[in-house]
């Protein structure tokens, strides 16, 4: 079984949320809001075991068990384009753009066998799948591997500070609610928390300086987004964010 | 404690890091905590139980409730924060959120045993009857 892929850069696909590793969360301060994505997985789903991994799994009141894909993630709203995608429709920053980027259409948050229905475009994507793409999928194997390889390779690096700030802040008793919450959602549910929570197990990142770069995106955003009533979540996100942030520097001098 | 739930108060975040032990220092997020801070306006702090913590102890545990509102929210921090001196000065350790009481231990009169009225008589031709 063979399937055949070709990115045409129509750019479709570079709109909303992305997610990212945590090396390209922080390098990419100053140019996406970012956020942390917690998304829930019921137990028998195809990525489970991975999903459980990768991230960590939670006990519901109900006694099951789900597994939780914690993943910093450019929190931006689905209808805006991303900040790097440059008027003439092309990626700004091509040569150092993020993993999650060079990877797709695959995902290595999830398993290598479970990548076929990736490879359809989605609606009004231009993604060319005819036969004169190059087969990029072939028995459940990805062809040209490398990139795949090198973001699931970060995702398992940063498992370890993820778990541990993700297994301390779930018993939190708001967070909690809210994996609950999102858990009722069969297809799976997401919660969005703070982004600056895991700055502090990070030992090599500068909260100060981490913050200095996404103080002006967020401040951005939060003008784009304010007053529109379906983003007022997002709003809300990058005006609270902002405001932590900016009292933070201020102490800092 | 008290100290730390004024700080909070105040927003002199920098003191709440500064009183943390280090290994809670992974789970305090000063950028949340400035934001939380400023946002918030609190009512109360009530303590609910303290263990240790006197002159002559290394370590102690504070149970306690604060009620604040949050953005017009009436929120409850309830925590069992647990201390540690740590040269000479007390050091937050980290704390359990709502934390819950051990498990009530009652003890059950078999209809055969002494009455516990202090009768003699078997509970069941009894207090139990």
């Amino acid at each position: 079984m063979e399937r055949r892929f070709h990115c045409t850069a129509c750019g479709k696909c570079c709109f909303g949320w992305l997610p990212l590793s945590l090396d390209d969360a922080i390098a990419n301060a100053g140019r996406f809001p970012v956020a942390m994505i917690w998304t829930t997985l019921r137990q028998g789903a195809k990525a489970f075991a991975l999903t459980a991994q990768l991230g960590t799994t939670f006990e519901l009141r109900n006694r099951k068990r789900i597994a939780v894909q914690i993943a910093p993630t450019a929190y931006i709203p689905p209808a805006f384009p991303c900040p790097a995608l440059a008027p003439d429709g092309l990626c700004g920053i091509h040569a150092d753009k993020p993993a999650r980027c060079r990877t797709m259409p695959f995902s290595p948050y999830r398993e290598e066998n479970d990548q076929a229905d990736l490879l359809v475009p989605k609606p009004g994507w231009l993604c060319d799948t005819t036969a004169a793409a190059p087969v990029v999928y072939r028995d459940k194997k990805i062809v040209f591997r490398e990139d795949f390889d090198r973001e699931r390779r970060a995702l398992e690096d940063q498992a370890v500070p993820q778990r541990a700030y993700a297994d301390r802040l779930k018993t939190n008793p708001e967070v909690a609610a809210a994996v609950e919450q999102a858990a009722k959602n069969p297809r799976g549910g997401y919660v969005v928390l703070n982004f600056s929570a895991i700055l502090p197990r990070l030992q090599r990142v500068d909260a100060a300086a981490f913050s200095r770069l996404q103080l002006p995106v967020l401040t951005e955003f939060a003008e784009r987004t304010a007053g529109i009533a379906e983003l007022a979540d997002y709003h809300r996100y990058y005006r609270g964010n902002a405001a932590g942030m900016a009292q933070f520097l201020a102490r800092q001098r | 404690m008290r100290a730390r739930y004024t700080a909070f108060a105040l927003g002199q975040i920098d003191y709440l890091a500064d009183t943390l032990a280090p290994e809670a220092r992974g789970d305090f997020d000063p950028i949340e905590a400035g934001g939380t801070a400023s946002d918030a306006v609190w009512q109360s702090l009530e303590v609910r139980a303290i263990t240790d913590g006197g002159r002559d102890d290394e370590t102690g545990s504070v149970e306690f409730v604060a009620r604040f509102r949050l953005r017009g929210e009436p929120r409850v921090h309830h925590e069992l924060a647990r201390f540690r001196r740590e040269q000479g000065r007390w050091v937050c350790a980290g704390g359990d959120m709502n934390p819950k009481a051990p498990p009530r231990q009652v003890v059950k009169v078999g209809r055969n045993d002494p009455c516990p009225c202090g009768s003699g008589k078997k509970y069941k031709k009894c207090c139990g009857a």
